[in-house]
């Protein structure tokens, strides 16, 4: 492992290093660029009735997906709907991102903790905390009929739940690219702000937002990918009778097992990904 | 003027330490030029030069940390080109130190005689003994992060002698101490070197280090030795210009050689030997006597008008006009003359020896 | 960093937030000492009767056994794989080294449900669909990434001066490796270890994917149960995933300390 020096020996370091990347690359080639490849391939393939895969190349799948006014509703139904959490997270996240920005030491940490700790459970299990609040048996219902509201409100199996669950659920995820981007924020931006005459209020808009921007693009940015690729969240949350883009490429993987349809529509998704992208880099250029 | 000298003592009879015609080349650039340098048994060499003039990649090559793309390094008689650094026997002290961050200083100073399967009691012994040399008795179980840099560089210092190796090499190990510093570590260097006459090499970008700690000291430029020699040596007779003016100040002052003499703006000098066309005619700041004299023989002489003067304690610093060009002049203050004041007329001269002149490189 | 003194309205909403943010998760802990047969918050009876029904599904239980193999399994892969791959990127000085990093990064770029479905179509022509092995695989395209990342800036923030040094006082590079390195990154090693393992515990969707009637793990099989019915089953299972998730990163916190081991 000739560490540390320049290129001695050069052409056995070369064979050395070709091993030790030996296994990693194996194992991406297996379990990576190989899936995805053939996935865009498969889009190409027949879809064989009852499963399989047949060897023809064809436009079916891809014809049929614009066709079919309900591939339309899907995508349509999930992007609008990850744009809306993504909004409500970003509005839920900021003040904790803002607040945590300018907290220091253990209480700091104790914070971030408490801000990172569900992300160390799996999505079943934040799921489940959210079937528990929002059934008509659930925290949620029950607090209201304390208050005397006319219980029970349906917010479970439906858009409601999923959009409520889903919220909470990506608020770690933005706080996190929210503070990635507030390192241009220097508190004494602010503090000029306020000797200058600006009340707390207009200093927040037009000093901490502006800068806090590209962190906003960031956090918008990572919210709205990670809400359209969603599955476990909207599945059991939406009671299986709410049809998004993760959802129907599971039904059609595993159900009706059409796997040409299922990878058209996961190629979809990449698409509304590389959208996703665009937008995201062309805000960063224009906020420079 | 003698272009890059090779030298030392003649390959295989003396030299402990040879490197020959060693070179280093990447794909865009060449770090070491046909290198030959020949270090005897237990002097201390300086490879001196400004930063990126491949004295490291040099050292580092000695080491066996870097290969060398040509060329041969021979110690004792062994030829050790290719062999890894974990079989040139040799002690490195590095510029950052670079001690084991997870063990103690015993532990840090103890590794060489492990990696030599070295018994136990007897790596202590050894260990204490290094230690107390160093002098840093009662440190032995601290961790490098609760020491000091003085202490940490001793501590390195230990290590590589601790080995008992044939050669020792010195990467800039005292340019992050302070100045003081700096100068108890070279002295202690300096000491244990001669005392356990081990051969070492000491890589180093500070003139006054070099010329104050080595036997013989090796200026480097861009991959290429310009002069070898001992301190007096380079100082009073160098070889180049790049030597002239990186040893020591130095004026540097364009002039047009006819025979033994040159023209510098309306003034003849004598010189030392004899050159034609354009030079540079070269002549150390303190050796410049400034006042009212008169004519003198064996002295070179120029009038000039004093343009300003700095008073640094020790020293006087004189810009002084002479014909538009300024000279810089140094004397030791005395109390029995304050410096000329701006303004003032006087003449500048230095003995004829003291001039040196080279023709102008291509 | 100065203590700005915060407006109480911000502090107000950074509480309910807060609130907002945890309440899900803190929900689950005491309805699982539910007496009631349905969900319901709050119970009105107390019990541990669904702890012990966690031994009356077997499902659960072998599920359970699965993922801790699949777990220790792919962590030992991930470390052996991912640490040889970090230090070549690390080492290795030249544009070579950022596009490597980059190229064995990337899955985490792409959403599960995509890999998940890509992996299901090739395992299936290789037979590993419901197996040990194309589970354990297909955790791999996920610890690794995240493995790579903190073994690399272990590495980085390793200096190589202090290997050469090691080298020169006679050491071969096997041993630079044993006696340097590897206690230097021991950190990193101990936080990739522990986050491959959570990665795979909790990981759901690719395995949804790949899982099959005789090799499922526990999420797998707690999602088949929420896809029928929702009972406090399910909470009982959860808080000891959760315990079992906070005794690794409490031991995590003990030999490494929080911030460093996780907060990259």
């Amino acid at each position: 492992m000739a560490a540390a020096t320049d290129d001695i020996n050069g052409k056995d370091r070369f064979g050395l290093a070709a091993a030790l990347l030996t296994p990693i690359v194996i194992i991406n080639a297996i379990v990576f660029i190989v899936p995805i490849v053939n996935l865009l391939r498969i889009s190409f393939n027949e879809a064989l009735p009852g499963g399989g895969i047949g060897p023809a190349f064809t436009w079916e799948n891809w014809v049929n997906l614009i066709e079919d006014s309900y591939y339309l509703e899907i995508l349509l139904r999930s992007v609008w709907m990850s744009a809306l959490i993504t909004l409500l997270t970003l509005f839920c996240s900021y003040p904790i991102a803002l607040y945590l920005h300018r907290a220091s030491g253990a209480w700091r940490t104790f914070l971030f903790v408490l801000v990172i700790a569900p992300l160390l459970t799996s999505a079943v299990v934040r799921t489940y905390g959210w079937i528990a609040m929002l059934a008509d048996n659930g925290l949620v219902n029950t607090a209201l009929s304390w208050f005397g509201a006319p219980t029970p409100f349906r917010l479970i199996f439906n858009l409601t739940g999923i959009i409520i669950g889903l919220t909470e659920i990506l608020m770690p995820y933005m706080i996190l690219a929210l503070l990635a981007g507030f390192g241009r924020l220097d508190p004494r931006c602010e503090e000029a702000a306020l000797t200058l005459g600006a009340r707390p209020l207009q200093a927040f808009w037009r000093i901490v937002v502006p800068l806090t921007a590209p962190g906003i693009a960031l956090g918008c940015f990572f919210c709205f990918v990670l809400c359209v690729s969603s599955f476990i969240t909207p599945r059991i949350l939406g009671g299986g009778r709410v049809f998004l883009l993760a959802t129907e490429i599971y039904d059609e993987a595993i159900v009706t097992l059409n796997w040409p349809g299922a990878a058209t529509l996961s190629i979809l998704v990449l698409i509304v990904f590389g959208a996703a992208l665009a937008l995201y880099t062309r805000a960063l250029r224009r906020l420079d | 003027m003698r272009e890059g000298t090779g030298g030392g003592a003649p390959a295989g009879e003396d030299a402990y330490l040879s490197l020959q015609h060693l070179g280093k080349r990447y794909s865009d650039f060449t770090a070491v030029h046909d290198l030959t340098l020949n270090v005897p048994r237990g002097e201390l060499v300086a490879l001196l030069g400004p930063s990126g003039c491949g004295k490291t990649t040099t050292l580092r090559m000695i080491a066996g940390l870097a290969s060398a793309t040509s060329g041969r390094v021979i110690v004792n008689g062994n030829d050790i080109t290719t062999a890894p650094p974990y079989r040139r026997d040799m002690g490195v002290v590095f510029q950052s130190y670079a001690l084991f961050p997870h063990m103690t200083v015993a532990k840090n100073v103890a590794f060489g005689l492990q990696m030599r399967n070295v018994a136990k009691p007897e790596i202590e012994r050894r260990v204490q003994e290094a230690i107390g040399m160093v002098r840093l008795g009662g440190m032995e179980d601290r961790r490098p992060r609760a020491l000091s840099g003085g202490q940490q560089q001793r501590v390195a210092l230990a290590r590589a002698l601790v080995i008992r190796p044939s050669t020792l090499l010195f990467d800039e190990p005292l340019s992050n101490l302070d100045a003081k510093l700096r100068d108890e570590m070279r002295t202690e260097i300096r000491e244990i070197q001669q005392r356990l006459g081990i051969t070492a090499v000491f890589v180093t970008h500070d003139q006054a280090e070099a010329l104050a700690m080595c036997d013989k000291v090796a200026v480097m430029n861009a991959g290429r030795l310009e002069q070898l020699g001992a301190p007096v040596d380079l100082y009073e007779r160098p070889a180049n210009p790049f030597v002239a003016s990186f040893v020591g100040r130095i004026n540097r002052l364009p002039a047009v050689a006819h025979g033994k003499s040159a023209k510098v703006g309306a003034h003849e000098l004598r010189l030392t030997s004899t050159l034609n066309g354009e030079v540079e005619v070269m002549i150390r700041p303190h050796r410049i006597a400034i006042g009212r004299t008169g004519e003198m023989g064996g002295f070179n002489q120029v009038p000039g008008v004093v343009k300003r003067v700095t008073y640094v304690g020790d020293l006087v610093q004189y810009d002084v006009d002479v014909d538009g060009l300024t000279w810089s002049v140094e004397q030791p203050t005395t109390a029995a003359r304050a410096p000329d004041a701006p303004g003032s007329r006087v003449d500048l001269s230095w003995r004829i020896a003291d001039t040196l002149a080279f023709a102008k490189r291509a | 960093m100065e203590e700005k003194s915060t407006g109480w309205p911000l502090k107000i909403a950074v509480a309910i937030l807060f609130v907002f943010l945890l309440v899900p998760v803190l929900v689950i802990i005491p309805l699982s000492f539910s007496g009631e047969s349905t969900l319901k918050f709050p119970p009105a009876s107390w019990s541990l009767r669904w702890y012990a029904a966690i031994f009356e599904h077997e499902e659960m239980l072998s599920g359970f056994r699965v993922s801790v193999v699949i777990g220790a399994l792919v962590t030992s892969m991930t470390l052996l794989i991912a640490l040889p791959a970090a230090y070549v990127i690390v080492r290795l000085k030249s544009w070579g080294s950022e596009f490597l990093y980059n190229l064995f990064t990337a899955p985490l770029l792409l959403p599960t449900i995509v890999l998940g479905l890509a992996i299901l179509i090739i395992f299936a022509s290789a037979g590993l669909l419901g197996t040990f092995t194309g589970i354990a695989l297909g955790h791999l395209v996920l610890t690794l990434p995240y493995a790579l990342r903190i073994l690399a800036t272990s590495l980085a923030g390793l200096p190589i001066i202090v290997e050469e040094a090691a080298a020169t006082l006679g050491a071969r590079p096997f041993t630079v490796f044993r006696r340097i390195t590897l206690p230097l990154i021991a950190p990193g090693l101990l936080s990739a270890a522990a986050l491959s393992f959570l990665v795979s515990f909790d990981e759901i969707v690719i395995t949804l994917f790949l899982a099959g009637p005789r090799v499922s793990t526990l999420p797998v099989e707690m999602f088949r149960h929420l896809e029928t019915r929702a009972d406090p089953l399910i909470a009982a299972i959860a808080v000891l995933m959760i315990s079992l998730t906070l005794t690794v990163v409490l031991i995590i916190h003990r030999s490494v300390g929080l911030s460093k081991g996780f907060l990259r």
